[in-house]
This record gives C-alpha cells, sequence and structure tokens, in this order.
C-alpha cells in the first residue's frame, strides 16, 4: 500500500467510530448470546456451534468444524488472492458448571469470560455485517476462525493444529481479544508452563509433600535468572495435603517460566529437572514435571509494515498504546512463518475472576481499530460508494 | 369437553419449531401484521438492559419480527428506563398513559395501558426479571399466532428452576400453580388444566382478543385472562410454547401468599359472574399473615383490592383512535 492510499485509510479510520455507534447493539447481542454459552478448555463445542450459525447467516463460505472442533468461514476479498487469518479464542478458564449470565448496564457488560474471550468472538460473529454496513469490501480473503484448546493445558492447540493442516496458504492474521485496548502484541517470549507434582510413599516416609515443595522453592528461587534475556520465573499456584493433621502426602506447584531466548528455557528447564532428582534421592519422595504449556520466542520486528501500520492506524484513533509487545499467542504463528498481531477491543476488569466486566464505550473504537488495521495490511480495500458508511 | 390429549398434541408447541425466523419474518409481512412487545418494568435496572438489546438486535435489526420495543415502567426508582432507553426501547410511564383513567399500581395496569400506547395487531407481553433472555422468548410465543388464525392467545411454559443460596434446583417453581390454580381448574375449569404453567409472564394475543377482556391490575390478570379467553372463544383459540429454561428471581413464601389472595379474588368473581357459585359472600380485602418475633406472633394485615380494568374497547377515546 503506498503513502497516499493509506492516508485515505487513516482519513477513513479516523470518523469509523462514531459511523459503527448505530450498529453496538448487534455486537452487544451476539457478545451475550455467546458469552452465556459454558466453553471450558475442551468443552467449546456449543459456542462454536453458535458462532457457525451466525456464519451461515450472514452468508459467508466453506462454513465448517475442522477435525479439532475450530469454527471456520471464509468471506470472499474482491481479488482473492492470499488470504488474512482473523481468529478468536473460544474457550473461558470457566467451568461449564458455573453460572454464566451476563448482565448489561449502560455503561458495562458483567460476566464470566466476558473479557476473555467472549468479546474477541462476538466481533468475529458481528464483523462480516458490520463490513456489509459500512460497504466495506477487502481485496483478500477473510478466513474467521474461532479456535479450540487455546488455554492453559490445551496450549493453543486448536490454533496449531489450523495452521499445521490448513492447505490454504496465510498471509496475515490478526488475533482478537477481548481486552485491553491499546495492546498491540506482535513477538512471543520463549517460556514453559509447568507443574511439579510431589508424592510422598506413606510406608517409607512421614515427611509432607508441602515440606518437599519448599525444598523445592527455595532451589528454584536460586537458579540464576539471565536478567538480559529478560528472564522471569512466576510461582503461579500451590496445593496439597487433606487436612491440618497429616503430613500431606501429595502436593503440586504450577509456575511459569519465560525468556525471549528459548535457549535459556532450555537450560533452566534442565537445571528444573536436576533439582527434582536430587530432591527424588530423599527415601519415599518422588517429584516430576509435567509441561502444561510451552511457547517459542519470535514474531514480528518492531518496523514490520504490519506492525507500523497498526500503531498508525492506533495513534490515528487516539488509542492509547499498551507496554508490552509480547503474547504467547503470536508463538505459534512465529513458528509457521505467519506475520501476526494481536489486538484488544476494550477495557476490562477482574480478568478471568467470575466478576469479570469490560466497558461498552471504548467498544466500537476497539472495533474500528481492528476494520483499520484490515484495510491497511489488506493492501487494496475497495467501498462500494467513497461516502460509504 | 374437549379431549385434553387432542388439544395438547395440537396446540402445544415446542420454541424450535419455530428457528426459522426468516420465514416467520415473511408469513407475518404476507399477512400484513405488526407486532409490538412489551416489557412491564419496576426497578428491573439489572436485566432489562440485556433484554432490550437481545431482543431490538436480533428481533428488530437482524430480523424485522417485531415492529415495536417498548417498556412501560409503573414509577421505578432505579435506572431501569434510562437503561432501556439507552439501549433503544421507546420507553412510557404507566401513569402518563391514559392520564384521565388515573394511575393504578400494578404489572396488569401496564399490560392494560398498552394496549392503548401500542400499535401492533398482536402484543406479546416479556417480564423483565429473565436472566436467560433470548429471542425464543418472543418468536415461540407469536409463531402459533402467525402460522395459525385461529389461534388467539399463547401462552408460555419452562423448565422453570428456582435460584436458591446459588444451588440450582432442576426443576421446580410454579408453586401457586400446582397448590393453587389446578385444583381450581380441576374443580371449575377442567379444561383449562391443559395449559401447564398458566402464571407464566410471558404471552402473545391479538389485539382483537386484548381489547375486549378486563384487566386485574395485580396478581390475578393472567388467571382471568384464561379464563375469559376460554370463556368467549373456547379452548381452541388458547395454544402454549414450551420455552425451555426460565432462570428468574425467587420469591418469598410470603409473597406467593399476597398473589394467591389475589388469584383467589379474580377467580371467586369469575365464579359469581358466570353463576357457578352463586351464594357467595361480599370477599374481604384482607390478607392476614403472620411473623414470629422469639416466642410472639404479631399478625400482619395486608389489603389487596385487586382492581380491575375494564375490556378497553368500552373506552371511548381507544374506540376514536382505533376507528
Amino acid at each position: 500500500m503506498n503513502e497516499k492510499d493509506l492516508s485515505k485509510v487513516l482519513e477513513r479510520v479516523r470518523g469509523l467510530t462514531a459511523v459503527l455507534e448505530p450498529l453496538r447493539e448487534v455486537l452487544l447481542a451476539n457478545l451475550v448470546l455467546i458469552g452465556e454459552i459454558p466453553a471450558p478448555t475442551f468443552g467449546e463445542q456449543k459456542r462454536v456451534s453458535f458462532l457457525e450459525e451466525r456464519f451461515v447467516e450472514c452468508g459467508l463460505q466453506n462454513c465448517s468444524t475442522d477435525e479439532l472442533g475450530n469454527g471456520l468461514a471464509i468471506l470472499p476479498g474482491t481479488k482473492g488472492d492470499e488470504t488474512i487469518l482473523l481468529t478468536a479464542h473460544a474457550d473461558t478458564p470457566f467451568a461449564a458448571n458455573e453460572d454464566h449470565t451476563y448482565t448489561l448496564n449502560s455503561h458495562r457488560v458483567l460476566g464470566p469470560g466476558v473479557a476473555d474471550n467472549s468479546l474477541g468472538l462476538a466481533v468475529l460473529a458481528t464483523l462480516p455485517i458490520l463490513l456489509e454496513k459500512l460497504d466495506i469490501q477487502l481485496k483478500n480473503n477473510l478466513l474467521l476462525m474461532a479456535s479450540v484448546r487455546n488455554l492453559d493445558q490445551g496450549n493453543q492447540e486448536g490454533l496449531k493444529f489450523f495452521l499445521a493442516n490448513s492447505k490454504q496458504p496465510i498471509h496475515a492474521a490478526i488475533v482478537i481479544e477481548g481486552s485491553p485496548l491499546g495492546r498491540l502484541n506482535f513477538r512471543s517470549m520463549a517460556s514453559l508452563g509447568g507443574m511439579i507434582t510431589c508424592q510422598i510413599n506413606r510406608k517409607i516416609s512421614q515427611e509432607s509433600a508441602i515440606n518437599i515443595l519448599c525444598q523445592i522453592v527455595a532451589q528454584l528461587n536460586a537458579i540464576h535468572l539471565p536478567q538480559e534475556n529478560h528472564t522471569f520465573f512466576t510461582l503461579g499456584s500451590i496445593g496439597g495435603g487433606i487436612s491440618y493433621k497429616y503430613p500431606a502426602r501429595n502436593g503440586f506447584l504450577k509456575f511459569q517460566l519465560r525468556s525471549n531466548c528459548d535457549r535459556t528455557i532450555e537450560e533452566i528447564t534442565g537445571s528444573i529437572y536436576n533439582i527434582l532428582d536430587g530432591i527424588a534421592q530423599q527415601p519415599g519422595v518422588s517429584a516430576h514435571l509435567k509441561q502444561i504449556a510451552s511457547t517459542k520466542s519470535g514474531g514480528l520486528d518492531s518496523g514490520h509494515p504490519f506492525v507500523l501500520r497498526a500503531r498508525q492506524i492506533l495513534d490515528a484513533l487516539d488509542i492509547s498504546p499498551q507496554d508490552s509487545i509480547y503474547s504467547p499467542i503470536i508463538s505459534a504463528f512465529a513458528e509457521y512463518q505467519v506475520p501476526a498481531l494481536c489486538i484488544g477491543i476494550t477495557h476490562a476488569e477482574n480478568v478471568n475472576y467470575v466478576d469479570e466486566f469490560i466497558e461498552i464505550e471504548p467498544i466500537m473504537k476497539g472495533v474500528a481499530q481492528l476494520i483499520g488495521i484490515l484495510m491497511a495490511i489488506d493492501g487494496g480495500h475497495q467501498c462500494r460508494t467513497s461516502t460509504a458508511g | 369437553m374437549q379431549n385434553i390429549n387432542s388439544w395438547l398434541k395440537s396446540n402445544t408447541f415446542h420454541h424450535s419449531q419455530f428457528k426459522d425466523i426468516s420465514r416467520l419474518v415473511e408469513e407475518k409481512e404476507k399477512q400484513g401484521l405488526t407486532i409490538s412487545l412489551c416489557i412491564p418494568t419496576l426497578n428491573e435496572e439489572k436485566t432489562i438492559g440485556k433484554e432490550v438489546v437481545i431482543f431490538k438486535s436480533e428481533l428488530m435489526d437482524r430480523y424485522p419480527l417485531i415492529d415495536e420495543l417498548a417498556v412501560i415502567d409503573s414509577g421505578s426508582t432505579d435506572r431501569t428506563l434510562e437503561v432501556a432507553a439507552s439501549f433503544g426501547a421507546d420507553v412510557y410511564l404507566s401513569a402518563e398513559i391514559l392520564p384521565q383513567m388515573g394511575a393504578k399500581r400494578g404489572k396488569g395496569e401496564n399490560l392494560w395501558k398498552a394496549i392503548y400506547q401500542l400499535k401492533g395487531d398482536i402484543i406479546v407481553y416479556v417480564d423483565a426479571d429473565i436472566k436467560n433472555i433470548h429471542p425464543r422468548f418472543v418468536y415461540g410465543l407469536v409463531a402459533p399466532l402467525i402460522y395459525r388464525r385461529e389461534i388467539k392467545y399463547v401462552k408460555a411454559f419452562y423448565d422453570r428452576p428456582l435460584a436458591l443460596s446459588g444451588q440450582i434446583r432442576p426443576s421446580g417453581g410454579g408453586r401457586v400453580t400446582e397448590i393453587l390454580i389446578r385444583p381450581l381448574f380441576s374443580l371449575f375449569f377442567p379444561e383449562l388444566t391443559a395449559l401447564v404453567q398458566p402464571l407464566s409472564g410471558e404471552y402473545a394475543a391479538r389485539r382483537e382478543i386484548l381489547e375486549k377482556i378486563p384487566f386485574p391490575i395485580g396478581y390475578g390478570v393472567e388467571t382471568s385472562h384464561l379464563i375469559d379467553v376460554y370463556s368467549e372463544w373456547g379452548l381452541d383459540a388458547l395454544a402454549q410454547t414450551d420455552l425451555d429454561r426460565r432462570v428468574h428471581r425467587h420469591q418469598t413464601t410470603q409473597a406467593l401468599g399476597k398473589m394467591a389472595f389475589g388469584i383467589l379474588r379474580v377467580f371467586f368473581k369469575r365464579l359469581k359472574q358466570r353463576g357457578i357459585v352463586e351464594c357467595l359472600p361480599e370477599l374481604p380485602t384482607f390478607l392476614r399473615q403472620f411473623q414470629a418475633h422469639g416466642e410472639q406472633h404479631e399478625q400482619i394485615v395486608y389489603e389487596i383490592f385487586e382492581e380491575e380494568r375494564p375490556p378497553m374497547i368500552e373506552l371511548e377515546v381507544y374506540r376514536n383512535q382505533h376507528k
């Protein structure tokens, strides 16, 4: 896209939020209808089916579900030479038996998973209608995908499966997350999400698994973390035992290790195995490391044209940029060499807690941002009428 | 007496039968029908926003099934009207509709005034306290009226769990129905026992029916409608639709007692009007309940009038409006 075309896009984007405002209820209705369908990781099918119905209603092509359960549909471009993937993950960290009722007031939508990631899916479901109302036709095909098995032990399985098996070459990808507005992630850090489990054989030892875990924590904290690689270690969750009266027979510790260097993660993982081997020398004690999720470092450089254009779109909409350029979701794209960006739609609080909520007012600005980035990376968008919208 | 089983087969529907909303809209437009949705409210700011968003987006913007979406409010002191208006509903204060008739408190008053205020050939009423609102709460009720001209009044029924201390009971609710209404219908109007949930707050009806029946302003409005429609047009004019699950607020036993009292007054009035029971005494308007303070018991007396509004067609101002 040349500078002249880009300035046209930027000019249009500046007025887009106001034009989209009357269509807000369509998006909010989709948000509620989608969000109230429970979708724990590995249990997303009802939510994906609903989305597929919406895709069919919009007249999209190839509405289907792949072998892993990802929901897919194509909005054909005017030329269709290349394909842009637009994706949002379908799962939430909430169990199916949680109360998924949503509440709306004038300013907020409240409910489990509303930001992560019912809003992302609602944008996916609504976008074809919005583009039609705005008279925007992209040159390239838009492949819409609700990906499954993304969170925690899902380990982005749906997205990885799609990228590994899709026969359709993907030329660019945008990942939609509900929040926060202003995030622009284009790199992934290397990471290891792991769980250390500890078991005590009662016939041999009266030791408490909690005590053993404390020894492990002390040794983990002693590992050298190279600061030049931005290496961090997060102890996220710990549990074990059944009562205050008896020494714990088993326990677990969940952690995340991340760094911008794959090699550093490999080395520290080796150190963790050494620690566990040492701990297991104690009679009747065993300790194991189970990998929950992992990512590789990679992604786009700050000077990549997609990143530059996306920043110009955010700037044109006066969206305050967030600091971090990293998101684990970029890892899968980096692995398959697909240039990808991850953006957020609005502001949220209490994300992943049952009192999660999003702010309504910034939503259409977040959607305008998405449409702007799409037009900018499409490289030749067409409007049926120049004053449309 | 009609065979209830055959009526159940022919006049009981499931909302999923009407899932094809575009076909429904096509048929509605072919017949030149207009549909108004009325949500009666009193302090419903927590749930009204979601109802308006879902109905407006799905049934006005996406599919033009309803032509008018109105909230008729009894004088909420919270932000009900502000929230409803912010999402695009027409909002009315019940007291400002037909002011010459005065203002009475009660849901039935709002339903009655809706007949004057709203324009549709079909009016569908949906309560504002439904937590799991879905477009089926409207299309499931209006569809039998659109597809079957002889049907005039459609009631909702559901698998209705009660939310108690965070626990969800898989079935239940309808306590007043099972303890009061069903025994009364069995005794005096056995055909009406075919209605699974006669007290459900969601129903759709043709204007030609609604304008000809009286409206109790309080708890008895649903019971009286069934008796009046049945008496005038027969069981075949009635239908019911299974809307699956409905999640709503739980009412206390005391509140249900007040509801039962109001319904009984309306019910006995109709027995008397129809000469079914002739020697009824003048019915008192006082309900007596008790509450305990330690070992002391205190009687609480509530006055429940259960006033009725006349058939709308009897109002000259309405007849002039609908010439």
